[in-house]
Order: C-alpha cells, then sequence, then structure tokens
C-alpha cells in the first residue's frame, strides 16, 4: 500500500502496545503475533490518538520535536507506516474511504 | 521495524528467556465431542478444575515471569462461568487475552460480557463448511449455524476473527469453501490444520488420515488463496506430519516460547507433553510458575540442543525445527530423544509415510467421540506403529 500524508492512520483493534518490564522494551501484541518494535516505530505509535490523526499531522509533530527536515521526517514516517499498514498493524483510511480491507 | 525475538533481553537466567506465551487449559468439559481433539484421553473432572483464585495466581506469576499473550482455551473456556472475571484479570496485568472457542451456547449477553471484561482477539472452531459434516465431526447438533451465529457476534463487535479450521480426510475436500467463509465472516485470519496426531485424534488416525492426493490438492488450494486474498485474509497453514519432508518446529523449541497449564495445574512445555514417560509436571498449587519455567527438569529436558543424537546433533536445521516434536517421537519411534520421524532424515520416516498411505486408502473406521467415559475405558492402545 502507497500512503500519502493525507492518509488518516488509527490504531487497529487487537493490536496493543505495552511496555514490558520484564525485557525492558516495548511491545507490540497482536492475534497470534509478539513483535518487539524499534524506539522510533514505538514513538510513531505513542502518538496515534485513539481517533487516529492524517499522517501530515504526525510528520507535523515529528519536525516540530525534532527541529528536524520534514522532507526527511516525512519519508521516514511514510516507509514506517506502509510496513505497520502492510502487516496488519495500524488501520488506515483516506478520503472517508477505509482502504486496509479493500487494498 | 520489528523483530521476532528481543536483542539484549535479560540474560540472568542462564540463557534461558522468559515465555511470550501461556495457553491456559481453563477446563477439560466441551460441549462438542471432536474425534482430533488435542486434550488427553484421560481428561481432568470440574471438581479438580483449579479455582478463580487460583487461576488469577496464576496470571499473575505468568505477567511476572514476563507471558505476554493469554491463551484461554480448554475444553471449551466459557464452560468457566468466572471467564470474565478471569479476562479481567489478566487484563489488569496487562495480558493480551485470547479466546479459542467453539462459538456454541454463548449468548450475545455473554460476549459482550467478555468484550467488556477485556477479550481481545477470538478464535472460532468451525468443523466443517457443510452443516451435517460440522455435526457429525463435533459430535452436537445445529452447531455450524451456531458457530456462524457466534463469528458474526464476535465482528459485529469490532473484534479481530479468527477462523480455525481442522482439515482431514473428511473436509479436505471442502476447503475452499472454508475459505470462502472466513473472509465472508470478515476474519482476519484462518488457519488451516491438518489434524496432529496426538491423543484423541491419534486413537481415530485411521478415520482421520488424508489421503496424498487430498493432501496436494489442499496445498494447491492454499497456496492460490494466499496470493488471490493477499492483504484480505491470512490464511496459517500446518501440514499432516506424516506426509512432511522436514518436521514442525514444535512449539517453537522445547521450554522456549510457550507454557501450558492444565485445568488442574500441572504446567507443561505443551499440551500432549504428559505422553512422555518419566517426565514429572510440576502444579501451580505447589511451586511458583516462574521456578517450574527456569528451573524444572521437565521444561530443562529438551531445551537447546545438547540432548539431541544424530542426526539431529549435526543438523544444519537443528536451530530450525529443534528435532521437530518431541511427543512424536515417542510415540511413532518410542524413543523421545529421536528425530521425530516426520523428518524425512529419521530411520522411521519411510515406515510412518507407507502408515499413512496404507491407513488413508483404507475405509475410514468410525469414530471414537471424545467424551469423559471413553477417554478412561480400557481400549486397544493406539496404533502407534
Amino acid at each position: 500500500m502507497i500512503l500519502d500524508e493525507a492518509c488518516v492512520v488509527a490504531p487497529k483493534p487487537g493490536v496493543r502496545l505495552r511496555f514490558d518490564p520484564v525485557r525492558g522494551r516495548h511491545v507490540l501484541l497482536a492475534p497470534e503475533r509478539v513483535l518487539f518494535p524499534c524506539p522510533t516505530t514505538v514513538e510513531i505509535l505513542e502518538r496515534i490518538p485513539p481517533g487516529g490523526t492524517t499522517i501530515a499531522r504526525l510528520v507535523d509533530g515529528l519536525a516540530q520535536e525534532y527541529d528536524a527536515a520534514r522532507e526527511t521526517i516525512a519519508e521516514d514516517v511514510l516507509a514506517l507506516l506502509g510496513q505497520l499498514a502492510k502487516d496488519r498493524l495500524i488501520r488506515v483510511e483516506r478520503e472517508d474511504r477505509d482502504v486496509d480491507a479493500a487494498a | 521495524m520489528s523483530m521476532p525475538q528481543p536483542e539484549g533481553a535479560s540474560r540472568t537466567h542462564g540463557g534461558i528467556e522468559p515465555p511470550v506465551g501461556l495457553l491456559a487449559e481453563l477446563t477439560h468439559r466441551c460441549p462438542l465431542q471432536c474425534p482430533y481433539c488435542s486434550n488427553p484421553l484421560a481428561l481432568v473432572r470440574r471438581s479438580e478444575e483449579l479455582s478463580t483464585a487460583e487461576w488469577k495466581r496464576v496470571f499473575d506469576e505468568a505477567a511476572e515471569l514476563g507471558v505476554l499473550q493469554l491463551h484461554l482455551s480448554g475444553g471449551e473456556p466459557t464452560a468457566r462461568p468466572d471467564l470474565e472475571e478471569l479476562i479481567a484479570h489478566a487484563r489488569s496485568r496487562e495480558l493480551y487475552c485470547n479466546l479459542i472457542t467453539a462459538g456454541v451456547g454463548i449468548s450475545e449477553a455473554r460476549l459482550d460480557a467478555l468484550v467488556a471484561a477485556g477479550l481481545e482477539h477470538v478464535q472460532v472452531s468451525i468443523q466443517d463448511v457443510d452443516p451435517e459434516g460440522c455435526d457429525r465431526i463435533a459430535g452436537y447438533p445445529d452447531a455450524l449455524r451456531k458457530k456462524l451465529a457466534f463469528a458474526r457476534a464476535v465482528r459485529a463487535r469490532g473484534l479481530p476473527l479468527t477462523v480455525n479450521a481442522v482439515v482431514h480426510r473428511h473436509n479436505l475436500d471442502r476447503l475452499e469453501r472454508m475459505i470462502e467463509l472466513a473472509l465472508e465472516l470478515g476474519a482476519d485470519r484462518i488457519e488451516v490444520a491438518h489434524v496432529q496426531y496426538y491423543g484423541w485424534a491419534l486413537a481415530n488416525r485411521a478415520a482421520l488420515l488424508p489421503t496424498r492426493a487430498q493432501l496436494e490438492r489442499s496445498l494447491a488450494v492454499v497456496e492460490r488463496a494466499r496470493r488471490e486474498l493477499e492483504g484480505r485474509l491470512v490464511i496459517d497453514f500446518v501440514i499432516p506430519d506424516y506426509y512432511a519432508r522436514r518436521p514442525k518446529p514444535c512449539m517453537n523449541g522445547w521450554g522456549r516460547a510457550v507454557i501450558t497449564v492444565s485445568p488442574d495445574g500441572r504446567v507443561m512445555p505443551c499440551h500432549a507433553a504428559h505422553v512422555i514417560p518419566g517426565l514429572v509436571f510440576a502444579n501451580v498449587r505447589d511451586e511458583p510458575l516462574a521456578r517450574i519455567w527456569y528451573e524444572s527438569e521437565a521444561f530443562n529436558r529438551f531445551r537447546g540442543t545438547a540432548w539431541m543424537k544424530e542426526p539431529c546433533r549435526s543438523c544444519p536445521r537443528r536451530e530450525i525445527d529443534f528435532g521437530g516434536c518431541r511427543c512424536q517421537a515417542m510415540l511413532l519411534a518410542g524413543d523421545p530423544e529421536a528425530t521425530d520421524p516426520a523428518c524425512e532424515l529419521s530411520p522411521e520416516h519411510a515406515r510412518i509415510l507407507a502408515l499413512a498411505e496404507a491407513e488413508s486408502q483404507a475405509p475410514p473406521p468410525p469414530f471414537l467421540y471424545r467424551t469423559l467415559a471413553a477417554g478412561r475405558a480400557p481400549r486397544e492402545p493406539a496404533p502407534a506403529a
């Protein structure tokens, strides 16, 4: 799935990010899967609110926080969210249409 | 983005990682009588089951040990009236709650209570897309209609759904329709699992083994469906051991990822491990879960690769498939340290394959249905070899 900044990303039911004190790191729990996301993935997942947000807004927030070139951040965030969507770990909506199921 | 195993995880236990999953067999009671049930023949009685307080303590100990996902299974886990209380408790310890159910006899109000308690994923078994076939395998009337209604109710509440389809010679020819049904129900995943021959399934092996032609067709069906449904439905596929060339990486390695607790509190590396003679399983009633996981003889017995014999010991795949399944090595080769006969490098492999071909082409004997009485009745030993 090719994402762009107008896409709305939202948490997927049945997928949960939590910190695991035993392993000392975040874990992403999904049906029949346990993943150990990298710190960048954790940071982005934590910024997705329960009701979802546009990728543009996520990029704005990160560019501001890290005082980095918006273009570079956008590229990384789009690639990372694209992978998460492909792995069925987030929901993606576009133009009021749920492309998650139709992709 | 992610990796299957954590790097830099705690190494304070001599290299033994904490388990990621706990399979909680809450009860052996079940309204269905499937002849391939993974429960042991000697089913645990209700009076022997762990209490609500005991299960809660097990979940507390599991969370502290590092368990992340809880698989609430049975028997039929909804037969426990305290299931919602157990789920709420598990969620308070941040455990991911997965329910593995037959999906019959569960009212919408009960499902609402389970969801409100924090249930996160449901796996429902479908025995066959043909209603009569479904009833015959489950030994339960009108099973399919009830299962479909339950699966739809799960999706209506927004929970992710997995269809568990156990396949064998009586339903394998309808595999396409099972996959279509999973799609129509809005499932995210379907697990197409060929029967694994332990316990009840081993006793019913001659009635269940598919022919090689059936198996090959099922492989083609799955391959095509995976291609056509990519992005819409995930298809997990478990091949039948008897026709395999390489063994399955059973439990992802003994005492490596999953810890199983039986209804009466026995703690095992897998739900079939009781077939291995000489293994003593500690009970959560007597010992803490962490000590059982890290220190018990049963869990350390087949950890790593030091216990292996040839051809496993020097095999380049020894840390990929861990020599296959210890229980199957016991059941088919008579030695729990032997190479799983599912592996073509096993000296037993040709014999097992010939046996599968012979049994699958003979007329199927009647099912031995899974009941408390049938499991405890004296019978001819299972035709292990």
